[in-house]
C-alpha cells in the first residue's frame, strides 16, 4: 500500500517541501530510501526500524520503498526520520491516510522511539504555511518554532507513541501534557544583555559616532590606542540599535534555526545579533561553507552587528571575502549541488590600533617607524575601508573621565533618538527595498539626499578646501542624511554635512 | 680638467663602488685617471702601490680588462646622469671649499645655481605635526625668497621641505645616500621625479648603489657642504640630523634651529643646539633676514614679505570662530579635548555637531588643520 507524508528540507535559507512516499508491497523483504538521500537520511532506515520495533510496531517481511520527492534535490539532515516512520505506519494501515494528510512532519528518532529536535524547523514551517498546510507535528523541543508561524497549528510530541496518539485524536492529557498546541504561551524571550552605554565614561565623540552609525546602520571604524574603550563601545552598540521588527526577527531566527542555534535559545531572536569572531577565523567560517554550506558568521550577524576587533590582524584574504557581502547584503556560495544564498545584511564595526604598538601618533610612547605604521595599516585593504562610512578615533582615557561615573546617558535614551531617526527612514523608504540610509546606492543618494542651493555651495567649497574625493562625497551625503534624521530634520543642513565630513576617513593621517 | 678624463673618472668610481676612500686617494697620487687606467690594463698598477692596496689593485686590473670605458660613460650620460669631478669649473664652488669633498659627484637634473643662496633644511624622519607644518612653511618661504633648499630626500622633514620648495617653483637638490638612479625611500617617488624635472639629485656614489645605513652619514657632509646655512626643523637628542650639524660646523656653515617645547623629545635636539649657540629662528622671515644681512635689495624684499606675513597671522576672527580659534593649539587636539577646553574657558558647553561645523569652517578658511578624523590644530595663515 502507498502513503504520502509531507516533510521539508532547507537549501540555504530557502526551504522546499518534500513528499515522503512510502510503498509497502509483497516481494523480497527490503527497506530502501531513494531520492538523493545524504548519509544521515540513508541511516534513517536503521533508526526507524529499531524505533518502530521498540514502540511495538513490527515491520513485516515486506518490500518497503521510500522515495523523497522531488527526487533530484539532495536531502540532508535527520528530519526525515519521523515522516518515514509515520509513512510506514500509514502504509501498513496502522494510521488512516486522512489523519496524516495536510500535516507537516519533521523530527529525528532515537532508538527507543523518542523524538529529538532538528534544525531548520522555522523556515520549513513557514514554507509549509505558505503552501497551505495548517498543521505540523514536531519534536516537543521544536514545537514552539512551528507556533511562530501564523495560521499553523503546531503539535509537539516527545515520542512516536505520543505522535500517533495525537494523530488519532486521542486525548493529549494522557500523554502527560508534553504536547502543546498553538495558542499557548511562547517561551519568554531571552533576557537582554545588561551592557549599557552608561558604562562608558567620557568618549563623547566616540559615542556620538556610534549613535549616528546605529541610526543609519552605517559601518563604523574605530581607531584608537589599546585600552581606550573600542571593544567596550562596540559591545554596547546592539543596545542602542532599534529592536528587531517581527519580519526581521523571523529572518534572523530562520538563519539561527538552520544552524541549530535556535532551540538552545528557546525563542525567536528578538535582540539584534552581535558577533565578534576572533581574528584567526577562516574565510569559510566567516562567509559560510562546507560541502553542504552552512551559514557563516556574517549570516549569523544578519540584521545585527559584526564586530571585527584588531582589524589588521585578520588575514587579508579573510577580510576581502567581506567585499561581496558588504555590497550585495547577502553571500552566495556555489557548490556542485547548487548555489546557496544566505542573507548577510550586517553592520560592520571594525576596531584597530593605529600602529603595531598602538600608541601612534603619541610620539612619547610610540616608537614605530613610519614604514611600520604604513605596513600595519596596509593590511586592511582599500575596498574594505571604502565601505566604512564612519571613521572615528578613540582617545586614551583621562583620569577625570574614569573617575566621573554615573552621569552618562543610558542606552535607552540614545535608543530613543535612534528610533526617531529610524522612523523617519521607515517613512522615507516605505515601499522600497531600502531599510536604512546605509543601504542607499549612488542613485538613491541622488534621490533622497538632495541638497539645497546653499548646502550645495557649502559642499562645493568643502570639496575643494578639504580635498574630498568623489568617493567620499556620496559617503558623506549618506551619513549627513542620518545626522539630519537624528536631528529630526527633513532637509540636510550645513551643520549635518559638517559632522559627516568630520566622520570621513582620516585618509591623510593614516592612509596616505 | 680635460673632458677626455671623464669616462676614466667614471670607470674609477664605478669600479671602486662606495667606500674605498683611501684607495682612491692612493690611485689619484699616481696621476690622472686615464694614466691609472692604462696602468691597470697593462697590469703594472700593483707594482706602483704598497701594502694592502696591492691586492686591490690586482683585482681592479682584472676587472678593467673587460670594462668598456667610453661605452659605459656614454650609457651613463644617455640615462641623463652626469658626472662632475673636483677641479672642474662645474664642480659646486661651495663643495670645493670643504675639507672632505667628494672626488666626483654624480647628478641628475641640474646642479645648484652658484649665485643663489642655499639652505639645508633638515630634520627628523618621524616628525611631529608641528615639524611637518614648519618644514612646509620654511620650504615654501625659502623658495619664494629665491633661496635653494638642499636636503636628503628622506622621509619627514626633508621631503616635506623639498616638496614645498618645488611647489613654489624654487630649486631644490636632493643629496642621496645611494646611486642617483635609485629612489630611496620608495614612497618618495613623486618627489624624486619632481626633483629630476625642476631641481636635481646628486650622490657621490656611482649609479646602482643600493642604500645602506653606512652610506648615509658621509652624504650628510655633502648636504651641509652644498649649503650656506643649515636649518634644523626637528631633531631628537640622538639623531642623524645632528651628524649633519657637526659636519656643517666643521665646514664653517651657519647653523640655525627651530625651537620647540621643552618637553617634546622631537625638539630636544634643536633646543640643545640653540643652547650651544645655534641661531634661533621661529619664522622664515627671521632666517631670511639672517641670510641676507647687509644685502640691501634682497633684504627689502624679505622685509616686505615678512610684514605681509605678520599681518595675515594676526587675522582677527569674530564670534564663535574666534573663540574656538583661541582654544585651538598648534599641537593637534582631539575634538573632545577642544570641547572641554572651550567649556573651561567660556563656561558654556558647545554641542558636538556645532563644534564639528565650526572647526570645519576654520579648516576651510585655512585657520585650522584637521589631522585624522578627530584631531584639529591651529594654523597661522601664510
Amino acid at each position: 500500500m502507498l502513503s504520502t507524508i509531507t516533510s521539508g528540507a532547507v537549501y540555504g535559507v530557502q526551504s522546499h517541501l518534500v513528499e515522503v512516499e512510502v510503498d509497502v508491497s509483497q516481494g523480497l523483504p527490503c527497506f530502501q530510501i531513494v531520492g538523493l538521500p545524504g548519509s544521515e537520511v540513508r541511516e534513517a532506515r536503521e533508526r526507524v526500524k529499531v524505533a518502530l520495533r521498540n514502540v511495538g510496531v513490527k515491520l513485516p517481511p515486506l518490500c518497503i520503498n521510500v522515495n523523497l520527492s522531488p527526487a533530484d534535490l539532495p536531502k540532508n539532515g535527520t528530519m526525515f526520520d519521523l515522516p518515514v516512520a509515520v509513512g510506514i505506519m500509514t502504509a501498513l494501515g496502522k494510521l488512516s491516510p486522512e489523519t496524516v494528510e495536510g500535516t507537516l512532519f519533521l523530527g529525528e528518532l532515537g532508538l527507543s522511539g523518542e523524538l529529538k529536535p532538528v534544525k531548520g524547523v522555522l523556515p520549513i514551517a513557514r514554507e509549509a504555511a505558505a503552501r497551505g498546510i495548517r498543521k505540523c507535528l514536531l519534536p516537543v523541543e521544536n514545537a514552539w518554532e512551528g507556533e511562530l508561524v501564523r495560521g499553523m497549528e503546531s503539535i509537539g510530541a516527545a515520542n512516536v507513541q505520543e505522535a500517533v496518539a495525537q494523530l488519532r485524536g486521542e486525548a493529549s492529557e494522557k500523554a502527560g501534557g508534553t504536547a502543546r498546541r498553538s495558542g499557548e504561551e511562547a517561551p519568554p524571550p531571552a533576557a537582554d544583555n545588561d551592557l549599557d552605554f552608561s558604562d562608558i565614561n567620557g568618549q563623547q565623540t566616540l559615542k556620538r559616532a556610534a549613535e549616528v552609525a546605529a541610526a543609519g546602520f552605517h559601518n563604523l571604524l574605530i581607531i584608537g590606542a589599546p585600552g581606550s574603550g573600542k571593544t567596550m563601545l562596540a559591545r554596547r552598540i546592539p543596545s542602542i540599535l532599534p529592536p528587531l521588527s517581527l519580519e526581521e526577527s523571523l529572518e534572523v531566527s530562520t538563519i539561527y534555526s538552520i544552524c541549530g542555534l535556535l532551540q538552545s535559545a528557546g525563542s525567536l531572536k528578538t535582540t539584534r545579533p552581535f558577533l565578534h569572531p576572533h581574528h584567526t577565523i577562516t574565510g569559510r567560517a566567516l562567509a559560510g561553507g562546507g560541502r553542504i554550506p552552512t551559514p557563516g558568521v556574517i549570516s549569523l550577524a544578519h540584521r545585527g552587528v559584526l564586530f571585527l576587533d584588531e582589524l589588521p590582524e585578520f588575514k587579508r584574504e579573510t577580510l576581502d571575502i567581506l567585499r561581496q557581502p558588504l555590497e550585495d547584503r547577502q553571500v552566495q556560495i556555489a557548490r556542485s549541488t547548487g548555489s546557496y544564498t544566505y542573507p548577510a545584511d550586517f553592520m560592520l564595526v571594525g576596531a584597530m590600533n593605529p600602529c603595531p604598538c598602538g600608541f601612534y601618533p603619541d610620539r612619547e610612547k610610540c616608537r614605530c617607524t613610519p614604514y611600520e605604521v604604513k605596513r600595519y595599516l596596509s593590511r586592511v585593504s582599500g575596498p574594505i575601508l571604502d565601505r566604512m562610512d564612519i571613521c572615528v578615533e578613540a582617545l586614551p582615557m583621562r583620569f577625570s573621565d574614569i573617575a566621573a561615573g554615573g552621569k552618562e546617558e543610558s542606552s535607552e535614551k540614545v535608543r530613543e533618538r535612534v528610533m526617531g531617526a529610524r522612523e523617519r527612514q521607515n517613512a522615507r523608504f516605505a515601499g522600497t527595498r531600502l531599510h536604512f540610509n546605509a543601504d542607499m546606492d549612488a542613485g538613491d543618494v541622488e534621490r533622497y539626499c538632495r541638497l539645497g542651493e546653499k548646502e550645495l555651495r557649502y559642499m562645493e567649497r568643502m570639496f575643494s578646501r578639504m580635498q574630498l574625493s568623489a568617493r567620499a562625497y556620496h559617503r558623506i551625503l549618506k551619513v549627513a542624511r542620518t545626522v539630519a534624521d537624528l536631528a529630526g530634520s527633513e532637509e540636510i543642513a550645513e551643520i549635518h554635512l559638517a559632522e559627516a565630513i568630520c566622520y570621513r576617513q582620516s585618509d591623510h593621517k593614516y592612509w596616505q | 680638467m680635460d673632458k677626455q678624463e671623464k669616462p676614466y673618472i667614471h670607470w674609477l668610481c664605478q669600479s671602486l663602488g662606495a667606500g674605498n676612500k683611501s684607495f682612491l686617494r692612493a690611485l689619484n697620487g699616481l696621476g690622472a685617471p686615464r694614466e691609472v687606467f692604462d696602468l691597470a690594463v697593462s697590469g703594472k698598477l700593483a707594482d706602483k702601490l704598497t701594502g694592502r692596496f696591492r691586492e686591490k689593485a690586482a683585482l681592479l686590473s682584472e676587472k678593467s680588462n673587460t670594462f668598456d670605458v667610453q661605452g659605459e660613460y656614454e650609457r651613463l650620460t644617455g640615462r641623463g646622469i652626469h658626472l662632475v669631478a673636483q677641479g672642474e669649473t662645474a664642480y659646486p664652488a661651495r663643495l670645493s671649499q670643504i675639507p672632505d669633498r667628494p672626488y666626483a659627484l654624480y647628478y641628475a637634473g641640474a646642479l645648484p645655481p652658484e649665485k643663489k643662496c642655499a639652505v639645508a633644511l633638515i630634520g627628523a624622519r618621524d616628525c611631529s605635526e608641528y615639524g611637518r607644518y614648519m618644514a612646509g612653511q620654511f620650504g615654501a618661504a625659502l623658495a619664494r625668497a629665491g633661496v635653494q633648499v638642499i636636503s636628503g630626500m628622506a622621509r619627514g622633514v626633508d621631503s616635506i621641505g623639498q616638496e614645498s620648495a618645488l611647489r613654489e617653483d624654487g630649486y631644490s637638490m636632493g643629496v642621496l645616500g645611494c646611486g642617483v638612479d635609485v629612489c630611496y625611500p620608495k614612497e618618495n617617488r613623486a618627489l624624486y621625479e619632481k626633483l629630476l624635472a625642476k631641481g636635481g639629485v646628486c650622490s657621490e656614489y656611482p649609479p646602482g648603489v643600493e642604500p645602506r645605513a653606512i652610506l648615509f652619514p658621509p652624504r650628510n657632509r655633502i648636504i651641509s657642504g652644498l649649503a650656506d646655512a643649515v636649518l634644523v626643523i626637528e631633531a631628537r637628542e640622538k639623531s642623524g640630523t645632528l651628524i649633519t650639524v657637526d659636519m656643517a660646523l666643521e665646514q664653517g656653515r651657519e647653523v640655525y634651529a627651530l625651537p620647540g617645547r621643552a618637553t617634546d623629545p622631537l625638539s630636544s635636539g634643536c633646543n640643545r643646539l640653540i643652547r650651544q649657540g645655534a641661531g634661533l629662528v621661529s619664522t622664515p622671515g627671521e632666517l631670511l633676514e639672517e641670510l641676507f644681512c647687509g644685502e640691501g635689495e634682497t633684504r627689502k624684499n624679505t622685509e616686505m614679505k615678512e610684514e605681509t606675513g605678520a599681518q595675515t597671522a594676526l587675522v582677527f576672527l569674530e564670534g564663535l570662530s574666534g573663540e574656538l580659534f583661541a582654544v585651538l593649539d598648534f599641537n593637534p587636539l582631539p575634538v573632545q579635548e577642544i570641547q572641554r577646553r572651550f567649556e573651561q574657558k567660556y563656561g558654556r558647553i558647545i554641542a558636538l555637531p556645532l563644534l564639528f561645523k565650526e572647526l570645519l569652517e576654520l579648516c576651510a578658511e585655512g585657520h585650522a588643520g584637521q589631522i585624522g578624523g578627530g584631531y584639529f590644530m591651529k594654523i597661522l595663515k601664510a
